[in-house]
């Protein structure tokens, strides 16, 4: 369990007549994981404090006068535990927590932005399942009603968890929510004067385990089941915060931030999530282009070869991934004569709360860049340099990898783009027709978003992690390694010889010999910490097994 | 044993012992002076002696509570008087804090010696404003007389005490809402452990008593805990103070010793029956206790043993008397409608199932009760206890229990007299309940 290799002190106890052993300190719902048996919860959550309200996870150890929660008990030496799948009691418990907290729920689930994805509804069906016995009328409490900007409250829903409030508290240390009234009148609101308005707002709403908080924006947008999900990386900023992209017709339609207790526990900020396709092109470059005009793949490659002699910038986008930057260092080192390499970095202030999770760059893979001896030391020095050097004519050649290669807050960027324009052969590897860069590059190479590819990331903490391909890449569009590839091939070098991301992630596992031993399902999980991961000398290509979807 | 008693009541009805000199004249702080000449842990060894169990409603021993509290943590220990006395049918704490605030501040200031705490409050439910009026008076008086403060009694002690009032909820009598009420919190019931013994207020170790128990301590002080244990009967020792109320002659707070049988309780000291009706039966405890019909108090006495073998519980002595008039649904709607307000809705089988209770109450009171009304609500009662955070939920359906096991009769025959079409008793409109919290 521990990364740090500290050793822990382990306790025996048995769940359901099964023998785990656990850390010391483990509480019974995550023990009970390890015995194959669930145990329920609604109001626990691994990274907020305990408060034992909703009483789902009730579990009867012997010894013990009545039945435990789960969440606040904790593994002791011998312990025998039963959850529902070997107590009778266990199992009425729960049946009866269910009924109690259905009583006064509204069942709107045929217009729930929460079905499909609701404990309420899988709980009920799997541990209940029975018609309710409530022939009284329901409570009626407050309806969509907005927190704040991101926000909206269906109080009738809301089985009183505190899960939001205690994120508001804990974690953000923000505090706008309370739960107001008492008894069965209780009910989730701001403080007066105050609206939910931090940078991690929308994290409450993957925290309600009902359908009481929904995203303004994304509300009655779809059911969930018509959706794709993809379990991916947000490109925001070195934090590397997992998530889970839904996605319908090609577009992101609700993004949630995935459980990772070593990266964002379940935590994504509001800028990363209801902007996650911020980085997927309005208009898209769809064929090569040179001087503006349309032009074949062959003859703007022909075109990208003459930057391979004389003085050249490389300016790399900090969102590649890390086989991008591994085919780029290639590139440099094997095509290009004469190049200097930077990173397009900018860091900036976080406030407090934002510091919570955000990273202070938007360079979500800058590590990996580092990783593969691309760039080291200052990077936003380098990369200030750079465009100063570059404004001052000092570089013929100027190779552009990536929409984000330049800062969108630079505020000199036209001083930069006409630079560029000046030099005697510019490229760009881009996706966006619109942006500065492809109108200066004299040739533009149709390439992907972050989002239509599937590779892997650093994060700031030097996390090891994969993030998989969201959307269909754009019509016309071909990966920057490919590009790079070809560009290296009309040179007369070969640097790749993949023919898919999955390939060239494949051949990066294999070759590089920090990474030995790794598989994309590994690195997918949570992440690898490469600080703390010794190589194996097992080959890659076990990589073979069970990873279609790469 | 079993006789009147006067330990804690003795100047209970002189006018003026509320205020310091006459409290003090009638042997208030004597105890206080003899107890800071007296090793604090021997002060506890008297109170275990005493075998005093607390009077709040749970009857721990409060000589091993004190016990319990870590003496080198080298935090703050803190001193609670719990007098949130909240509870349906009990008002006995009132009665000391009002007219006699000083032998509790003794009390307290006893225990705070024993237990080496420097801070103690008092938590004050926000309806009792007279009695806050005048305990904080007595607060005064005795800062001012150099009773609090520094250096008390030139022991080099030192100890301060303010007093806290409530917003009015009842589960603030919980000893970990009081304490979440206290540190600006919504009153809300701790998971335990830890106890608050060992993290209690701001996490330091704290002892919360009820009023009357903190009261008796002067008195076991003076006359040791040999002499307090020779009260009353075994495992109930010393006397208590009771709350009686309902259809009896006299109501109004009595302190008997303990092992006092219960019918002559009602005859002697209350006065009888009123209007010299039949009895019904008896809440011995506060709402939250069982009920006892006539016969079942046949031979019972007041004390924790005795009540605890009739089926119901001494508790804090809120004793409450039906006769036969009594509309016992009516009663135990009423009952219902205030526990279902005072859930504090932390947790789901109380909060819920408590209100779903009062609603099938009101539905039988009001005349639309259904065959299986009663079966539902001893199931729910079942769903409740023993699953909840604190001993609300438990103890809330006790009366539930025992009214509709003791008087069935007269719920089904409520049942089906709306079954046979028989006009409504009530105006469903005259009990408008509920409709404000």
């Amino acid at each position: 369990m521990s990364e740090n290799g500290q050793a822990q002190e382990m306790v025996t106890l048995t769940i359901d007549d099964q023998e785990v052993t656990v850390p010391k300190g483990t509480n019974l719902i995550e023990a009970a994981k390890q015995a194959q048996s669930e145990v329920p919860y609604y109001c626990y959550h691994p990274h907020l404090s305990v408060p034992g309200n909703c009483r789902m996870c009730q579990v009867e150890v012997e010894g013990a006068p009545k039945l435990m929660i789960g969440c606040h008990t904790q593994v002791q030496d011998g312990m025998v535990v039963r959850t529902h799948r070997s107590s009778e009691t266990v199992k009425q418990a729960q049946a009866s927590t269910l009924e109690l907290l259905l009583i006064n729920h509204p069942l709107d689930c045929t217009v729930c932005d929460q079905a499909g994805h609701c404990k309420l509804q899988d709980y009920h069906f799997e541990y209940n399942a029975k018609p309710s016995r409530f022939l009284e009328e329901k409570n009626h409490k407050v309806k969509a009603e907005p927190l704040g900007p991101t926000v909206i409250l269906d109080g009738e829903r809301c089985i009183s968890c505190t899960r939001c409030v205690r994120f508001c508290e804990e974690v953000t240390g923000t505090g706008e929510l309370g739960l107001l009234n008492r008894g069965d009148k209780n009910v989730i609101a701001v403080h007066p004067d105050k609206e939910l308005n931090n940078p991690l707002s929308g994290s409450v709403v993957d925290l309600c385990p009902v359908g009481a908080l929904t995203h303004r924006n994304w509300r009655f947008n779809t059911r969930m089941w018509f959706t794709d999900t993809t379990e991916s990386i947000c490109p925001g900023c070195s934090t590397g915060c997992n998530v889970r992209v839904y996605e319908r017709d090609g577009k992101v339609v609700n993004v949630k931030a995935r459980l990772n207790g070593e990266v964002n526990k379940e935590w994504m900020c509001d800028e990363g999530r209801y902007g996650f396709d911020r980085f997927i092109p309005e208009s898209r470059l769809t064929s090569p282009t040179l001087k503006g005009e349309e032009a074949s793949w062959d003859d703007a490659v022909a075109a990208a070869k003459g930057l391979t002699s004389g003085k050249t910038l490389v300016l790399l986008a900090p969102d590649l991934h890390l086989e991008e930057f591994a085919i780029a260092q290639a590139f440099v080192q094997q095509v290009l004569s004469d190049a200097d390499v930077v990173l397009a970095y900018r860091e900036r202030t976080l406030t407090e709360v934002e510091a919570v999770l955000i990273s202070p760059d938007y360079a979500a893979n800058f590590r990996g860049a580092e990783f593969v001896g691309l760039v080291s030391g200052d990077l936003e020095q380098q990369y200030t340099q750079a465009l100063e050097q570059l404004q001052k004519g000092a570089y013929e050649n100027v190779l552009v990898v990536g929409d984000r290669a330049l800062c969108v807050e630079d505020q000199d960027q036209s001083a930069f783009t006409l630079a560029m324009t000046q030099a005697s052969c510019s490229v760009g590897i881009l996706s966006d027709a619109r942006s500065k860069l492809a109108q200066a590059c004299a040739v533009t190479l149709p390439s992907r978003p972050f989002l239509e590819k599937s590779g892997m990331l650093i994060n700031r903490t030097k996390r090891l992690q994969y993030a998989r391909k969201v959307i269909e890449p754009g019509q016309g569009s071909e990966p920057s390694w490919k590009i790079l590839g070809r560009i290296a091939q009309a040179a007369g070098q070969s640097i790749v010889e993949a023919r898919t991301d999955r390939d060239v992630t494949l051949s990066l596992l294999g070759a590089e010999p920090r990474l030995k031993g790794l598989r994309i399902a590994k690195i997918s999980r949570e992440g690898i910490c490469l600080d703390s991961y010794t190589p194996e000398e097992s080959p890659a290509d076990e990589n073979a097994s069970g990873d279609a979807r790469a | 044993m079993g006789e009147q008693r006067q330990i804690l009541l003795t100047n209970i009805n002189e006018p003026d012992q509320n205020t310091l000199s006459a409290a003090e004249s009638r042997g208030a702080y004597k105890a206080i002076r003899k107890a800071l000449e007296m090793d604090p842990l021997k002060i506890i060894d008297e109170m275990k002696a005493s075998s005093i169990r607390g009077r709040g409603g749970a009857g721990f021993p409060t000589g091993l509570k004190w016990s319990f509290v870590p003496r080198d943590t080298g935090k703050p220990v803190y001193l609670i008087t719990n007098a949130d006395e909240s509870e349906p049918g009990t008002f006995k704490d009132r009665a000391l804090l009002e007219r006699d605030p000083h032998l509790v501040i003794e009390g307290m200031l006893c225990s705070a010696w024993a237990l080496q705490s420097n801070w103690s409050c008092i938590y004050i439910r926000g309806e009792y404003a007279y009695p806050y009026e005048r305990t904080k008076r007595a607060i005064e008086e005795a800062y001012e007389k150099g009773y609090l403060g520094e250096n008390i009694f030139g022991s080099g002690f030192t100890h301060h005490m303010v007093i806290h009032r409530g917003a009015g909820a009842y589960i603030c009598g919980e000893e970990t809402a009081l304490i979440e009420s206290l540190e600006g919190k919504k009153g809300q019931p701790r998971l335990k452990p830890p106890f608050p013994a060992v993290a209690g207020l701001y996490g330091c170790p704290t002892v919360v008593n009820n009023v009357e128990t903190l009261a008796n301590v002067p008195w076991i002080i003076e006359n040791g805990g040999a002499a307090y244990a020779e009260l009353g009967v075994e495992n109930s020792t010393g006397t208590k103070l009771v709350s009686a109320s309902g259809h009896i002659n006299k109501p109004g707070v009595y302190e008997v010793g303990m092992g006092y049988p219960l019918l002559q309780f009602i005859e002697e000291e209350c006065g009888g029956i009123k209007d010299g009706n039949n009895l019904l039966g008896v809440i011995p405890g506060g709402s939250s206790t069982c009920v006892l019909t006539a016969d079942e108090c046949k031979g019972v006495n007041l004390d924790y043993d005795s009540l605890k073998n009739a089926g119901s519980s001494l508790g804090c002595a809120g004793f409450m008397v039906m006769d036969d008039t009594t509309d016992v649904v009516e009663a135990i709607l009423n009952l219902s409608h205030f526990y279902s307000h005072e859930s504090c809705g932390q947790c789901t089988p109380c909060r819920e199932g408590g209100h779903w209770i009062e609603k099938i109450f009101r539905r039988i009171a009001e005349g639309d009760g259904r065959p299986g009304d009663l079966e539902l609500i001893e199931n729910l009662c079942s769903q409740i206890g023993g699953h909840t955070i604190c001993a609300f939920g438990d103890t809330m359906v006790l009366p539930y229990r025992s009214f509709i096991q003791k008087f069935r009769t007269q719920f089904r025959e409520r049942i089906s007299e709306v079954l046979k079409g028989i006009e409504r008793k009530r105006n469903p409109m005259d009990f408008e309940v509920g409709g404000v919290h």
